[in-house]
Parts: structure tokens; sequence; C-alpha cells
């Protein structure tokens, strides 16, 4: 059986976070695959539904960041 | 500065956008320049040293077709250049380009270089030597139909018939010349032009040029008697006969006379052929041999003599053959035209040699007579054909010429050299293009290659076969490099040109963003017609490597703080590790040294203080500790602390909380402790203590300084400086430099930070556009709109175009899947993949695709949205469709370039985001911006001198501008002031400024009046200004907020019970008024920081260490016998200000520092005026007997609460008002369309106040000069039906957006609405919403939640 692999929701504020997750890629840095990224306008705009939500969806962890 | 090592082509820096790549050059290579033909030499060595050796060879053959005979015959005139001459000695320059043919050759497959198109036309080439060998090259590279003619039965001229095959076996150029037949060119041997065919029966024949290399190939006679004599050989004929295989032996005793290559080849090719003695006889020394030193040296190995200063005079025979020579000795007298020595015979040296031969060999001549009479071309005075410098035209337009035949013998490279540069006139002359066009002609070298101390790598000598072994054959004397010799040489070079034009990035290059024309950009000159010039040349950091103390350059672990920034910096070297440089170890405890640079005479000029430096050490030593912990220690050696800037002084005491020491000493020296990379200081302390301490790591706060390149741009604009090399200015006109029409911002005006800039460059905006004002709008290009297509209620139909961004995705992603994967999922009805979507030929189609296949709704999976969004939401606006019916996937940023590694996951990743992406995109609607009307009138509220520069700045530019001003008179706290720091009386200009601005007819005065209410939003605010009983209410789109501050009246230092203890301001007053009491004071006490910097006022006042010493040096000047004292915590004479402090100790003021601890201690004791404090050096009670004291009070806001509750602002803790942004939006707020400047943001001088007046005036105008203001598309609106009025999103808001109805309205009254003009989408109050009322376009919840619930469909 294939090691068990997480699938994590992010939800990033289009100001910061989202803008650092670019540069991360511009920098040419590696990170696990294991993200979905969802861009909201300010993390202000993070409902605890989404969160729900997510988890519902089968993710395995919501990172919000902003 | 060098912390990481980077290639030519590279990325300015992490966060540049757009993140494009650049090339530094720094010139042309000075092999290349020198080299006749131009070969990209630093390229095809750089290629060698990175083992791509075809590569190198293909780069070398774009410049010249033959790097083998080169490799061998060359004068190599790249090596002479060489920049490695200045460090050891030039690189093998030829020995590698001869490896790379050798390889080439013994690959089996030589390279042949790819013909363009083919053409019809026809040239002739006369000549098959080195020049017209390469222009039948290039010209076959061309397409052209080439026939080369030449005389004699064999091909290569000189190359073959002149040079012994011992220096360049035939079959090398057999092999070259092999590579230009296989590119179409015909050869035809044995035909003589003017005898077999003539130039006019090849134009018949429909020849359409002809280039004529027929080299120079009879020997020049000695022109001595006895020349025809049996036994005489002309050299040039000499070699030929050898080089076609028949034997000569000229005896043993052979004299060759001449000091060239065809002399050296002579004698070396007697050897050969059996003679015993073949010597040379040359008039000049052997320093001025024309020959290549090389083959001078082998002559030698093989025995050969030279005999030098020895002239032929007559050659002497028996029985017509020749017996002997007869020649004189020679000296060298004076210099000649060319600047050789010229030789001159010694009288009565004339002596006999015996001899079998004589071989002249002293230079060779063209036989013409191939000119026929059809030719117009003509020859000059020297027997070569005339011809055109750059182009070779002869004077016949169709005959091209070059090689020895132009010059007169010399050497190969310059013939192929020529050769080129004729194929390019004879294409451009077929094409009937101009012929010497943009031609590059100017081949200048780079001089500025940095050689010192570098590393001495010796030359690779070339392989020979021994003088023994050699000297009885023609077999080849050099060997040859190996691989391993050639890469080893290629390694030596110093990479002159940075970029090394090898054009690896031009194939490359999927996009054909770099070309050869990239390549060969040139600096342009252009004319622009302006009406103001704006100069912002900015800063060098100051380059402590002079400083031997501090062994900047040598001590790894002795760096600058630019260099510490990049450290502590996430996209730094160390990827934000604090780490030392030299060994990589975690620092433990880390040193600052401030006034590296600065306020310095003595080690450097710089006596000003840069300004930032302080704030900036500070700053690292803060962060520094939280990357490396608490543990870090970290200590700041400074002189004083100059933490003036807004919030500061807080920063500072937080940071001495935080455990960084301050150390008030300036360090003298640094030591390396052993071989540990640590470093040992030595100080002393304010108590005269010597002391040692050990740390990990040095950082050298470095000042700012204007570049020598600036101080040039300064003198040729013809501004003047200032003693520090900034433009000068003056305190009422801060941003406009001596020249009328030119304007300076940023560090040009003096050292600053960041806000200091940001507001400089408003202002310097405003000042152009006081003068532009007229010229506004008149060359704006308004575009043409797109009616858009209602697509409300249709199905959506969805396009999605995937990316590949040439391999930028396509590398890892695989972007046909993901392509046909989308074309999979509901509602999509187009997918495509593009090689770069953004191109705008891809735009173009993209728009024609959404008409022709109707589609309502985009995805374009690519970039990131924060770069290119808002270019494909234009090309729907092209194309018809509202732009937010559009939706980026990010799949370069955040998957192809973070999971290289992973493709088939990557691929995975790729094909959710879209499914997301296409799930959301689905549901969004058509938004429209809401456009309002601006009122094109500002308020400004406040007179004072910031309040009156933006209201004149206003007026100038023909806005109605309204000034409230609480008091009767306009000027605020300046009409209080005595002068300002250049020494004219503030009084004087500030008259100057209130008749400008009371003169302005757009300029409306509200006197003694207040702000009672606001209303209304940016682009129409209602506000009522009440005059006593009076209220008028004034419509205006911006406001601008000067309201100033006001002195503190203090409680300490006795004050107010003694006539003699002022304030700063009532001193300006005496001084003023030119009270004469002043020229009677004895002694004066001026006191620091009252008030500021005190645990209940943490901020400094920032004027008024420059206030007190400005005012001392006033007592001072009106009398020189004043004891005048200072006592100070710290100087805080920022800039340039720093040379009245400097001036104020140079006339005897007396600076005494106390601490916040131990304040000085003021008594009135019978009438006398005592200050008692503790001197810090003495460390020792001093007691001052004064008769003034003059304290310097804290600067407070006023208060501003009122105004602040109207305008929504806020305040900070200490009462002024809060900017947008502490850095980059110094003059803005929060709230749109109020502005912000003066005192009432922070204390000030007059010069930043003015400074800022006209920055905020020039903010306003971005929003004036909009006749609308559009808003964005993406804001909250309430659905009042599910308003329960709960407040939360009217006091959440930072924007002010939502509000209550009124309760008066019809529909929905008390309910919250928001304001679509103020919101900013931020959504804080939709997930605030108690009721689930409020929601946001364009990221509703049902498009996050359709996000949500596509994350699964696929597995």
């Amino acid at each position: 059986m294939a090691q068990w692999e997480p699938k994590i929701v992010a939800f990033l504020c289009n100001w910061c976070s989202y803008a650092a997750a670019d540069l991360a890629g511009v920098s040419r840095m590696e990170y696990p695959p294991n993200v979905r990224v969802i861009r909201i306008p300010c993390t202000g705009r993070m409902s605890p539904k989404f969160v729900l939500a997510a988890l519902r969806e089968g993710a395995d962890g919501v990172w919000v960041s902003g | 500065m060098g912390l990481v090592e980077r290639k030519a082509t590279h990325r300015r820096y992490a966060q540049a956008i757009p993140g494009a790549f650049a090339i530094t050059k720094r010139g042309t290579a000075p092999c290349r320049a020198t080299c006749p033909a131009h070969v990209s030499v630093q390229g095809f060595i750089a290629l060698t040293n990175d083992g791509r050796y075809r590569e190198a060879l293909e780069l070398f053959k774009q410049d010249h077709p033959f790097p083998g005979v080169c490799g061998r015959v060359c004068t190599h005139p790249c090596e002479s250049a060489c920049t490695r001459n200045a460090v050891d000695s030039p690189l093998g320059i030829m020995y590698i380009h001869r490896f790379l043919a050798d390889t080439d050759r013994a690959s089996g497959k030589p390279y042949v270089p790819a013909k363009k198109a083919q053409r019809q036309e026809k040239v002739a080439i006369v000549g098959a030597g080195p020049a017209g060998l390469t222009c039948a090259y290039f010209l076959a590279i061309e397409g052209y139909q080439v026939t080369v003619f030449e005389k004699l039965p064999v091909l290569g001229g000189m190359l073959t018939v002149g040079i012994p095959s011992y220096r360049l076996p035939r079959d090398v150029i057999e092999a070259e010349i092999q590579v230009i037949k296989d590119l179409g060119v015909e050869f035809k041997t044995g035909v003589e032009i003017g005898k077999d065919f003539t130039v006019g029966q090849l134009r018949e024949q429909g020849y359409k040029a002809f280039f004529i290399g027929i080299g120079a190939q009879e020997c020049k006679r000695l022109g001595i008697e006895g020349e025809d004599y049996k036994g005489v050989y002309p050299g040039v004929e000499f070699l030929r006969e050898i080089n076609l295989g028949n034997r000569i032996h000229l005896g043993d005793r052979v004299a060759v006379v001449g000091g060239g290559n065809v002399a050296m080849d002579c004698v070396r090719s007697a050897l050969r052929t059996g003679s015993k003695k073949p010597f040379i006889i040359y008039r000049r020394a052997v320093e001025q041999m024309p020959a290549n030193a090389e083959e001078i040296e082998e002559c030698r190995e093989e025995g050969i003599e030279l005999m030098t200063l020895t002239n032929p005079i007559r050659v002497i025979a028996e029985n017509g053959r020749v017996r002997a020579i007869e020649c004189i000795r020679m000296e060298l007298g004076p210099p000649d035209q060319s600047g050789r020595q010229r030789p001159v015979p010694i009288k009565g040296s004339e002596f006999q040699i015996e001899v079998d031969a004589v071989i002249p060999a002293i230079g060779q001549e063209t036989d013409w007579a191939c000119l026929t009479d059809e030719c117009a071309c003509t020859l000059n005075d020297w027997g070569t054909m005339r011809v055109d410098k750059v182009t070779l035209q002869t004077s016949d337009p169709d005959i091209f010429a070059g090689g020895d035949a132009v010059t007169g013998p010399a050497t190969v490279v310059e013939a192929i050299g020529a050769g080129k540069e004729a194929a390019v006139s004879i294409d451009r002359f077929i094409r009937g293009e101009e012929l010497a066009g943009d031609r590059k002609t100017d081949w200048r070298p780079v001089e500025d290659v940095p050689t010192e101390g570098l590393p001495h790598l010796a030359r690779h000598p070339m392989p020979m076969v021994s003088p023994e072994t050699r000297k009885a054959n023609f077999n080849e004397v050099q060997q040859g490099y190996d691989e391993e010799t050639a890469r080893a040489e290629a390694h030596r070079c110093l990479e002159c040109g940075v970029c090394c034009e090898c054009y690896q990035c031009v194939t490359a290059c999927k996009a054909g963003a770099v070309t050869l024309e990239t390549h060969g950009q040139k600096p342009e000159t252009l004319t622009l017609e302006t009406g103001a010039v704006i100069l912002a040349p900015g800063f060098e950091p100051f380059d402590p490597s002079k400083f031997d103390s501090y062994a900047y350059a040598k001590l790894p672990n002795v760096i600058t703080s630019m260099e510490m920034e990049r450290i502590l910096s996430a996209s730094g070297p160390t990827g934000g590790h604090l780490v030392r440089l030299g060994d990589h170890k975690e620092p433990k405890k880390i040193a600052w040294f401030q006034c590296v640079g600065s306020r310095d005479l003595n080690r450097c000029d710089n006596s000003f203080c840069s300004s930032v430096c302080c704030m900036y050490a500070v700053k690292e030593a803060v962060i520094a500790k939280e990357h490396a912990g608490d543990d870090l220690d970290c200590a700041i050696f400074f002189m004083d602390m100059r933490t003036h800037g807004k919030d500061f002084e807080r920063f500072y005491n937080k940071a001495k909380d935080q455990g960084v020491r301050f150390i008030r000493s300036r360090v003298h020296t640094i030591d390396k402790v052993g071989d540990t990379g640590d470093l040992a200081v030595r100080y002393v302390t304010e108590s005269g203590e010597l002391k040692t301490e050990t740390f990990d790591m040095i950082v050298l706060s470095v000042g700012l300084q204007t570049p020598a390149e600036t101080v040039e741009l300064a003198k040729r604009l013809d501004i003047q400086l200032t003693p520090g090399h900034f433009a000068k200015s003056t305190p009422f006109a801060p941003v406009a430099t001596s020249r009328p029409g030119i304007f300076v911002c940023g560090a040009f005006q003096g050292p600053r930070d960041i806000p200091q800039s940001v507001v400089d460059a408003s202002a310097a905006a405003a000042a152009a556009g006081e003068i532009l004002a007229e010229a506004r709008d008149t060359l704006t290009v308004i575009p043409e709109k797109v009616p858009e297509v209602n697509v409300l209620n249709e199905r959506p139909r969805i396009g999605v175009f995937v990316c590949n961004c040439g391999i930028n995705i396509s590398g890892t992603v695989d972007v046909p899947s993901v392509r046909d994967y989308a074309a999979t999922l509901p509602y999509v009805e187009y997918a495509a993949d593009n090689l770069y979507t953004c191109s705008q030929d891809t735009q173009d189609r993209m728009a024609e695709v959404i008409k022709e296949k109707g589609l309502n709704r985009v995805v374009v999976a690519a970039c990131t949205p924060k770069t290119h969004e808002a270019l494909f939401q234009e090309t729907l606006m092209a194309a018809g469709l509202n732009k937010y019916l559009f939706e980026m996937c990010n799949i370069r940023n955040q998957d192809s370039w973070v999971h290289k590694h992973n493709p088939d996951l990557a691929t995975e990743k790729a094909k959710d985001l879209v499914r997301m992406a296409v799930a959301k995109v689905g549901l969004m609607q058509p938004l429209q911006e809401a456009q309002l009307d601006v009122n094109q009138t500002a308020l400004v509220i406040g007179g004072g001198i910031a309040g009156m520069a933006a209201a004149q700045t206003l007026g100038a530019q023909g806005y109605t501008t309204h000034v409230v001003e609480r008091e009767a008179l306009l000027g605020g706290q300046a009409r209080h002031l005595f002068q300002t720091p250049d020494g004219v009386p503030v009084a004087q200009r500030l008259d100057q400024l209130v008749s400008d601005v009371s003169a302005d007819p757009h300029i409306q005065m509200h006197l003694n009046s207040e702000i009672t209410a606001v209303e209304g939003f940016v682009g129409n605010f209602k506000t009522t200004v009440k005059n006593g009983d009076q209220e008028q209410v004034i419509e205006h789109g911006v406001a601008i907020i000067a309201t100033g501050a006001k002195p503190l009246v203090p409680t300490e230092y006795s004050y107010g019970q003694d006539p003699r203890i002022v304030t700063s301001l009532e001193l300006d007053a005496k001084l003023k008024a030119d009270d004469p009491a002043i020229k009677e004071l004895e002694a004066a006490v001026f006191i620091q920081c009252v008030g500021s910097r005190e645990p209940e006022r943490p901020y400094c006042s920032r004027v008024c260490c420059t206030h007190s010493i400005d005012s001392a040096l006033a007592i001072k000047a009106r009398n020189p016998e004043a004891n005048v004292y200072i006592l100070y915590r710290d100087i805080r004479t920022y800039g340039e200000r720093e040379y009245l402090y400097k001036e104020a100790r140079e006339k005897g003021v007396i600076f005494i520092r106390y601490s916040l601890e131990a304040k000085p201690q003021v008594a009135i004791e019978n009438g006398r005026l005592l200050v008692r404090l503790t001197d810090p050096i003495l460390g020792r009670p001093v007691e001052i007997d004064t008769d003034l004291i003059s304290l310097a009070t804290a600067i407070l806001p006023p208060d501003n609460n009122v105004l602040a509750q109207l305008f929504k602002l806020s305040l900070n803790d200490d009462g002024f008002f809060v900017e947008k942004h502490a850095k980059l939006g110094p003059c803005d707020f929060a709230t749109d369309g109020v502005f912000l400047c003066g005192m009432a943001h922070y204390p000030k001088p007059i010069d930043e106040a003015v400074t800022q007046g006209k920055a905020a005036a020039s903010r306003a105008v971005t929003l004036l000069a909009r006749q609308h203001i559009s808003t964005i598309g993406q804001v909250a609106e309430v659905n009042p039906a599910l308003c329960s009025m709960c407040g939360v999103c009217v006091s959440i808001c930072p924007y002010s957006a939502p509000s209550f109805r009124a309760p008066t309205e019809r529909f929905w009254p008390g309910r919250a609405e928001i304001n679509p003009v103020l919101c900013k989408g931020c959504g804080l109050c939709v997930a605030s919403c108690r009721s689930g009322a409020i929601h946001l376009k364009g990221f509703d919840n049902d498009q996050i939640f359709a996000q949500l619930f596509a994350l699964n469909e696929a597995s």
C-alpha cells in the first residue's frame, strides 16, 4: 500500500501569503505537492464554515495564512 | 559586495516584478575587440571550460571559418590584448581553438553551418586565399551561388603555398576548405582572371558582385646590386615551390633577408631542405622583428643564427652564381614615422659573408593583371586596391576587395576579417541596402576589469616536437593541447566582458526574448522634450575597504550593514538563516559599529551624518535576535543614538528591553582571534577604561554617499551641490535644485530613510506638476471600449487556456494531459494549451476564440494572478466579456516551480487546481465598477507651513482650494521661529509664502475657523466650517490634514520662576527682536530633551538639537566670549545638519551629556542661576553659573481627536495621526481622499514640512486630476432583508464602508448598507456578519464552497 499522503487546503491572503507562495516558486524552493491553495482577498474573509467544509470534503488539514 | 556567485544571466532579485532576467555585460572583452574577425573569444573559451566543445566550435565558426588554420599561424592580437597579461601571461587562445578544430576534424562529422534560404544571385570570388575563402564561406551561408576562381592549381593561397607544412599541415587547410565546399561553393583552379576570363565576361555570365582577394604574391626586390644572379630566390617563390612539392636544395649557407614570418618560414624551410647553415639578415634588432615571438624562438631552438642590425648592400657572384653577400652594420637612430627606431648604417663597417644562396623576404606586392579595362577600380600609390574602409567597396560598385591586395602583406586573420566584412557588404549590395548602415565598427574593449589580487595561474605550454627531431622534416612541430590542457587553459579566462557572448541563451530562449540583436544593444542617445526633470539617482553605500583598522577586505566575518540586510532576508544568500559568511557558523555575538563613513573627516571625507544607520542597526539587531533567538548577544557601538524618526525612539527603547546592548564608544581596531574567525574588539568606554571583547561577527554600519557618477551628472546638468555632494536646495523650496525646472528627491537630496524619500518623491512630482499644469492630459490616449456582451442567465460556456510558459510549466507538468482533462470538465466548451499565453499573438487569438466559441467564462491556468490577472482581464474586455468572468489558476509559481522533482503529483495538482477554478468561474457574475464624479476642490485644514505649501501647490495646478485656519493669522508655529539652519530669517520667507498663497485666486482663506462636521467620502465630501457664529458648508473632493503641533509648556527646570529661564521659542523671540541682553550674556545653558524621550512621551521631537545649536551659534555670533553649554542626551543633527554641530564645537560651544536618570538640576540661589550635573567623562559634578537657560521643549500634537473622528482617521499613542503606511504611504490615510502633512504627522523642521505639504497635495492631485473614480467590482453587498442591524460590520470595517440607513428611509430603515466606493473587498464584514446578510462579490460563499467541493471530484 502506498504511503498515506495528507491533503491540505490552504486559504491564503491575496496580499501577503499568496504572494509569498508565489515568491517561493520564483525562488525555486520545493515543498511537497499536497497543498491546494484557495486565494482569498484577506484572512478577514475567512469563515469557520470554510474550514468545516474543507474537512468534510476530505482535507486532512486546513491552513489559514495571512 | 558579493555574497553569492551569479551568472551573467540572472534575475535581479527574487521579488522583482516582472521577474524577468537580465544579462550583465561589462562590455566587449579585449580579445574579441582586437580580433580582426571579432570572434566571440570569451564565449568559445567559456564553452570549452564547460566541456561543450561542439557549441564552442559552432560559436567560433559564426565569425571565422578557420579555427584550425588560425589555431596554428595566427598572429593572435587577441593574446596581446588579453587582460591576463596584467596578472601573469595571456591565455593560449589560439591553442584552445586549435584544439576545438582538431577535435571537430577528428570526429569524422565536421560541423557545417546551416545555410539560409537559397538565393539565385551569383558571386565571383577571385583568389582562394584566406580572404576569398572567408568571403565565399559567409556568402554561401547567406544562400548565394558562389564561385571561387584561383590562378594556382591548389586552394588556400598563402596558407597553402606560403606557409610551410611543419607549421600548417595541408590536411588542416583542406578540412576547413572542405566545409566551404560542403556549403556549395564552386571552385575553379588554374583559372586566371584577366587572362582566361575577364570581369566583364563574368558580368555577362550573370555574376552580380566580385570579391578580389588575390593577395600579394610577388616578392619585393631588395633593390641592391647583383639581385639577378643565380642563387637569389625570392622568398615567396621559394616557399611556393617547396609547398607545391618541388624540392629545392640551395646549398649549405643561405642568407635570408628579412624579419617577418615569411623570412622565418624561408630560413626554417631551408634548414629542412638540407641547408646546413641558413641564417637571417635583418636590419633592425630582434625586438623589432615583425615575426611571431614563438617562431623566432623556434628558429633559435633549431640553431638558426639571427644576424640583426645588418643590411645587405651587394650580392657578389662568381661565374654568374652567388658567392657572397656584402653587408653593412646598422645602428638604431631616431624613431621614424612608424615610431620604430630607424636603422642607420655605420660607416666603414662593411663586410662580406660567403653564401650559396640569398633569399630576399622583405615583403610582397600584388600582380594586378586581373584588372582589365572593364574594371573601374583604382589603385593607390602603394600599388594596393583603393577601397572604402568600412565596406571594402572599390571604385567600381560591384567589385569589393580585401586581404593583402588591399592592405599589402599582412596577417591571415586580417584577411579573414576583410573577407567577412566584404561578405556583409556584398549581401547588402545585392539586396540593394545601404552598405555601411548600422554596421558595428566601434569595438572598444572593456577597460575596468579588476585584476588586483588574482592568483597566478601559469599558461599551459604548447607541446612540441624536439628541435633535433623536427629539423630534418616538414612534420608539424606544435602538437596541440589535449582535452585536459585545453580546459585547464580555458579556465584561466578572467571573463572580462562578464557575459561571454556564447549566445547559448539565444538558442535556449523559447520566447525569442533574447536575440543576437539583444546582445548587440548599444547605449542610445535619446532627445526628449520635457518641461521638468526630476533627479532621483539615489546613493551608494560607503565602501569600508579603505579602513585598514576594520579589515573589511581581509576578514570574512566583518561585513557591511547592507550585507547583513541580505543575510537577514528570506530571499538572501543564506535563505534568511543567520550565519557567518566565513565558515557558516551561527554567530552567538554580533557587534555593530556605527558611523562608518559618516561623521568622519579623519578617515574619509564624509562629515555629514547619514541619518539612517542608527535606526537600521537597531532594526538589524532586533531582527537578528528574532532569527537566532534571545540568546544572541547584540552590541551596538555608537557615538550618538539618532532615532529621530516617527516611532523610532519607541523601537530603540524596545531593543534595549530585548537586551540589545548599546555601547557609547567608537571602536578603533578589529583583531582576528587566531584561526577561529572570531574578532577581538578593543574600545575605550566613556569613563576612559580600555576593554577588549570578542565577537563572532562585526557589522559595519556604512553611511550613504553620492556616487561619483551622480556628481558628474550634477555637473552636466549644471546644478549646485552641497559640501557633502548632495543637491543644494533651500528650506522653503526643498525639492528644487539651483536650476529652475530641475527637481530632486530621495537620497540625492540628502541622506534619508524610505518614508522621507517617498515624501520627497511626491513633492518633486508636485513641483514638476506646478509648472506642467497646463499640459495636463494633452498627451493622454484613451483606449476604445468594446461594448460588453450580456451573459446574464446564459448557461456557462467555459474556455480553459493552459499555458506551457515555454518549459517553465511543461518541463514539470504534463500540459497536454491537463488540457485534455480540462476539456472533460462540466461546462467547459473549449480547452487549449499555449506556449506563452501572455504573448500578444496568443492574447489576440484568445479574444477571437472567445467570440468564435461564444465563451462566457474563462480560466487561464498559468502563472500568478498577482502579475497577470489584469492582462488577461483586458483580453476578456477586448472580446466584449465582463472582466470578472475570469479565474486564474496558478500552476507555475505554486506548482511546476515548487514540485519539479515530482512531475506526476504536480500534474495531478494542476488538474485539481484547474477543476477548482472551473467550478468557481462557473458561478462568477459580471460585476460593475461604480463610477463617481470627483469634486475638483480641495480642503486644507491648517494654515501653517505645511498647509500653505499644500495649498500653494494645489492652487498652482489650478484646483480651487479652501484653507481653514483656527487662528487669525497664517503661518502656524513658524511665526515664532528665528531663522532656518542656513541662516535666513524665517519671517522673511514666511511672509513671502503667506502673500503668495493669499494672492492666489484659486485659494480661499477661512481664518478664525474650525471644522464642525464632515459628511461624505472620497470625491464628495461636505464639510461644515464654523467662523464665529457663521457656518459654511464646503463641498470638496479631497482633504489635507495639516493641523500642526504645539510646544510643551515645561514644568521642570524651574521654568516660570525666573525670566532668565526660557523655552527655545522664547529665545527665538529674543533673537528675532535682537534683544540687547543677548550680547551681554556671559554664559548660556541649553537643556535638551525637555519633555521628549521621557517615559510618558517616548518620542524624539526631531528638531530641538539643531534648533539649540543654531541658537547657541547665534549667541556666539553676537558675543564670541560667552560661555555656551548644551546639555544633551544624544545630539541628533542628522544629515548635513551635522555641520552645525561641528561648527558649534569649533566655536567653543561646550557639549555635556547627561542621562535620563541624572538630569541637570537648576537652582536659583541669591539671584544666581545655577545648573548642576555630573560630567560623564570626568565623572565629577559640574556647576555652571549662567545668565540664561534655554529649554528645548517637546513638540506636542494638538488635540486631534475631534478631527480624527470626523474624518475617521486614527491617532497613535502620542496623539499624532497614523498614516496609511509608515514607509510607503507617509502622506496618505487608510481613509480614501484624506491626506496628511506637516507636524500633524510628526515633529519636523521647515524643509520637511514644506516637502510633505507638497507631497500631500501631490497625492491629492492623483484623485483631483481624474474626472471620475472607478471602484473595484469585488465589493461587499448587504442583503437588507437578512440584516439584523447588529452593527458589527459598521464597527469592524477598517475603511468605514458600512453604515446604517437613515431611520427615515422608506426602504429598510436602520439596516446596514455598504458604500461600494469605500469598500476594499477584504471580506471582514462578510465573515463577521451573524445573519449571513453580506455577500462579497467575486469571493462569495458559493464560489469558495464550489472550490472546496471540487477538491475531491477527480480521485
